[in-house]
């Protein structure tokens, strides 16, 4: 009896062992992929990467001291465009799936939304390109801003939707059993209860298709000198990207690395802002 | 004219709601007349007739379970944000029916502190000064009102200094009397009271009775307590619930040293199994 126990025993700590080391084995290797894309990215990047990157228009291949700046610009205004576009709608439809809306209709939109987050961010650049650049006969960043704010509209509704209904509901019940409204209720009670887990939600989201390259092909297009305004084609980080990457010339490939590095580099400064965020609502809490 | 006791609601002898005017001369603030309450297909009240004399405390007490909660929550048209309720019957306030007056009127006018305390995560300035906000209150006014109402509700002394800390900050008992703090500062009618004081120690507790009783001047009071010695000392009638039904009302003297039913007798002199 006690034989068996002890083997049954010893069994079990094997497979405890077996498990811990495998899982963590494949934690390390997820960790390393991040650091080596980094490092990687670093390494190629390196020669290019220096103040006149930041500050200077592309040069013709085998000048020194060609820059991006315009297509940093470029990707602020399409990112600012999409942010403007996708937050207020995402967040209006989640406070009406999270607030108003019966189960079926919810479950339905929520259904609807998650096909709508799985449709290939390519079928979505030429919708965009359908619907803005061939009315508008031009490639422009706010075609770029509006392909992008789509893509965001599915994370922001399921953002708002999960945050808003995490919020108790006697906190509903306190602010209407003083008199006010439904909307009174949501924007001054519910809302601001969210507010951590709802800005880092949509920072993680912007941070998300910050990196989107195939939608803008359709709609910004690209463009080597300063875009001339919201309605002209413009540069972004993804695209230049793309087109130096496939240029045969050497220093423009070292410039697409760089680029790669500002443009992940971003992308995770995002992403650690909105941990802060979150974070950050266990402090306030306790102060 | 000698104070006489109030409607006694007799659900077996006599069709509820039937009678309603009590031969009484305190006058009814809120009225129920055949009050039928469900969740769902599940009844939970049962033609509850009664009337709540204005500018006194009213107490109601029962087992857990048997609707106190319930009743009070249909008083401000609470229930409705709860899906699948529905009622019957007619809630008059001043003798008009709450259910064609405008919720966030009837609301505004019958306050209502919760079983469990729910302060909004905000400071504790802004939880007491929320209901004056959205009620226009004018700015000038809003820190005197604030401080009355933190004052009144025993816990000005103790938070004095931290006004602008955040509520969750505060003991679970002092939550409780800063919502007791909140509803108080938008002056309502009514005051429906649910279990306020099962969070608090005996001091604090005491403070909050000598509170409803000198609100009651100018405030109908309407408290679900499960704390017998409190009805005694508190109310002015008594209500007792069993299973749904409002069993025994009547002036609460009556139904602690002479109740007419067995039921209530068994459960005032805790022989309720
Ligand atoms: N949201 C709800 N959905 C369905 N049934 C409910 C709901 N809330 C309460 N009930 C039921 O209604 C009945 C009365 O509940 P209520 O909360 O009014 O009791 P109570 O007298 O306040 O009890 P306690 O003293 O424990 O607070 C109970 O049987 C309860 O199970
Ligand atoms: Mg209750």
């Amino acid at each position: 009896m006690s034989r068996m126990n002890m083997e049954i025993s010893l069994r079990r700590r094997v497979t405890n062992i077996v498990m811990l080391s495998i899982t963590g084995l494949f934690t390390l290797l997820t960790i390393t992929i991040l650091f080596c894309i980094l490092g990687y990215l670093l390494y190629h990047g390196i020669g290019s990467l220096s103040w006149s990157f930041f500050t200077n228009l592309p040069k013709p291949t085998g000048e020194a001291g060609g820059g991006m700046a315009n297509a940093i610009v470029g990707s602020g205004k399409i990112l600012l465009i999409a942010t403007v576009l996708g937050v207020p709608v995402g967040f209006l439809a989640g406070v009406y799936l999270s607030e108003y809306s019966g189960r079926t209709f919810a479950f339905v939109v929520r259904y609807v939304t998650d096909l709508l987050n799985g449709v290939p961010s390519i079928v979505i650049g030429i919708f965009a390109y359908a619907m803005v650049v061939k009315p508008m006969h031009r490639f422009s960043t706010l075609a770029g801003g509006i392909a992008l704010g789509i893509m965001m509209i599915p994370i922001a509704v399921r953002t708002t939707e999960e945050f808003l209904r995490a919020v108790p509901n006697s906190l509903r019940e306190a602010s209407l059993a003083l008199g006010a409204t439904k909307a009174t209720t949501i924007f001054t009670v519910v809302a601001p209860a969210a507010i951590q887990g709802l800005v880092s939600g949509m920072m993680l989201n912007l941070a998300r298709v910050a990196g989107e390259t195939a939608p803008l092909l359709f709609t910004a297009l690209g463009n080597m000198f300063w875009s001339r305004g919201w309605s002209q084609p413009s540069a972004s980080l993804p695209v230049m990207i793309y087109q130096y990457a496939i240029s045969p010339y050497e220093d423009y490939h070292q410039q697409a690395w760089a680029a790669g590095f500002v443009l992940l580099a971003l992308v995770l400064s995002i992403n650690v802002t909105a941990r802060l965020v979150i974070s950050g609502r266990g402090a306030t809490a306790r102060r | 004219m000698a104070i006489q006791p109030p409607h006694v609601e007799d659900t077996s002898a006599m069709p509820a709601g039937g009678i309603n005017a009590p031969q009484t001369s305190v006058i009814p603030k809120l009225r129920t007349r055949d009050l039928n309450f469900y969740y769902g297909s599940f009844q939970a009240l049962h033609n509850i007739g009664i009337d709540i004399a204005s500018r006194k405390i009213t107490a109601f007490i029962g087992p857990s379970g048997c609707g106190k909660s319930t009743f009070l929550r249909t008083m401000n048209r609470m229930n409705e944000t709860v899906r699948g309720t529905r009622y019957d019957g007619q809630i008059l306030l001043d003798g008009e029916d709450i259910r064609k007056m405008d919720v966030t009127g009837v609301r505004r006018r019958v306050g209502m502190v919760f079983q469990k305390s729910n302060p909004f995560p905000k400071t504790i300035f802004e939880n007491v000064a929320y209901g004056l906000r959205i009620n226009g209150a004018k700015k000038a006014t809003i820190a005197e009102t604030v401080q009355r109402s933190l004052e009144r509700a025993a816990l000005w002394t103790e938070i004095k200094d931290k006004l602008h800390k955040p509520a969750s900050a505060l003991s679970g008992g002092q939550q409780q009397r800063l919502c007791i703090a909140r509803a108080l500062a938008v002056e309502p009618e009514v005051l429906l009271l649910d279990e306020p004081c099962s969070a608090l120690d005996p001091v604090a507790t005491l403070k909050i009775e000598e509170l409803l009783f000198q609100i009651k001047e100018t405030t109908t009071i309407v408290i679900v307590t499960h704390n017998m010695q409190q009805a005694a000392r508190l109310a002015d009638h008594t209500g007792f619930f069993l299973m749904g039904k409002l069993i025994e009302f009547n002036d609460t003297r009556a139904i602690f040293q002479n109740p007419k039913k067995k039921e209530t007798e068994d459960y005032v002199t805790g022989r309720f199994g």
